[in-house]
């Protein structure tokens, strides 16, 4: 039965961008090497993280606001990531997803890769894992939402 | 003729030759007239001398021969005349392992930038000198030992 009656919320402004915004982070496909497998198990209907609004997976950086870097960053590939970030509209975040990423991983003593993508960008969530379950990724998503909306101790 | 200096068949069956490397071209010619095609070419660091090891598949017999020939100062004959399929893989042997294949055209860096120094698979490049690649707005790539530079 409806009665006609209306419950008022009130809220800021600036509550109700940052609800919006962390709940349609549109990633971009920026897979780089093995970790790439699990970034699309993680879009895949098993985890499917369309559930939290990040169904759409962006080809282009103008379309996207979250970069999630999947995968073994070689410095070859470091001036072009950094540019391709720095195309991304504000605002933007970065998931760096596996211990490459995050500080070399496997190839920590290798000549090719960058030891840590945060040297290149800034980075937002740490996802660990060689490569981190589709899981942990869904996991990092909701911290990095949950780090939009403020709500995070750290 | 060419010499094979010895012969041998590795665990899984396969006819390893070793030749001296002023044979290679005449050894490679004639598995070449039994339809032999070159399937890689890798090289080994054995610090005195570098070994070049290359496979050659026959698809008719399904048989796979190994041919290595060794080197002490980085010069190898290229097979580039014989098979198409040489120049890319002696381009990566060369940027990757710094042997020299003579009469390959268009001998240059294949994976790294132009610029890049040393040959990293060799076992006297120093991993202490890290090295940054850095694009410029026309798209050429520079690498420096300076970390500033850069990203
Ligand atoms: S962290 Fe592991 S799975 Fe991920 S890119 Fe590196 S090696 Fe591959």
């Amino acid at each position: 039965m409806k009665t006609g009656d209306m419950g008022v919320k009130t809220t800021t402004l600036e509550k109700a961008l940052e609800w919006g915004r962390s709940n349609s982070l549109w990633p971009l496909t920026m897979g780089l090497a093995c970790c790439a497998i699990e970034m699309m198990a993680t879009q895949a209907a098993d985890v499917d993280v369309a559930r939290f609004g990040s169904e759409i997976f962006r080809n282009s950086p103008r379309q996207s606001d979250l970069m999630i870097v999947a995968g073994t960053t070689t410095k070859r590939m470091a001036p072009r990531l950094k540019r391709i970030y720095e195309e991304m509209p504000y605002p933007k975040y970065v998931i760096a997803m596996g211990v490459c990423v995050i500080q070399g991983g496997p190839y920590v003593d290798g000549y090719s890769v960058v030891l840590g993508v945060d040297k290149v960008v800034p980075v937002d969530v740490y996802v660990p894992g060689c490569p981190p379950s589709p899981q942990a990724l869904t996991y990092g998503l909701i911290t990095l939402q949950k780090k939009i909306r403020n709500e995070t101790d750290r | 003729m060419y010499k094979i200096i010895s012969e041998e068949t590795d665990k899984s069956g396969m006819k390893v030759l070793n030749i001296d490397k002023s044979d290679l071209i005449e050894l490679m010619e004639d598995y070449k007239d039994r339809k032999y095609f070159l399937s890689s070419i890798t090289g080994v660091d054995m610090k005195d001398h570098i070994d070049v090891i290359y496979h050659l598949h026959n698809f008719d017999k399904n048989d796979y021969i190994c041919v290595k020939v060794s080197t002490t100062d980085e010069k190898v004959p290229s097979i580039t005349k014989l098979w198409k399929a040489a120049i890319v893989d002696e381009r990566e042997q060369y940027d990757l392992m710094g042997i020299t294949f003579e009469g390959h055209d268009n001998l240059r860096r294949i994976l790294l930038p132009d610029d890049w120094v040393g040959h990293p698979l060799r076992k006297d490049y120093d991993l202490n000198k890290v090295q940054y690649v850095s694009v410029d707005r026309d798209g050429n790539e520079h690498v420096s030992f300076d970390d500033k530079e850069g990203w």
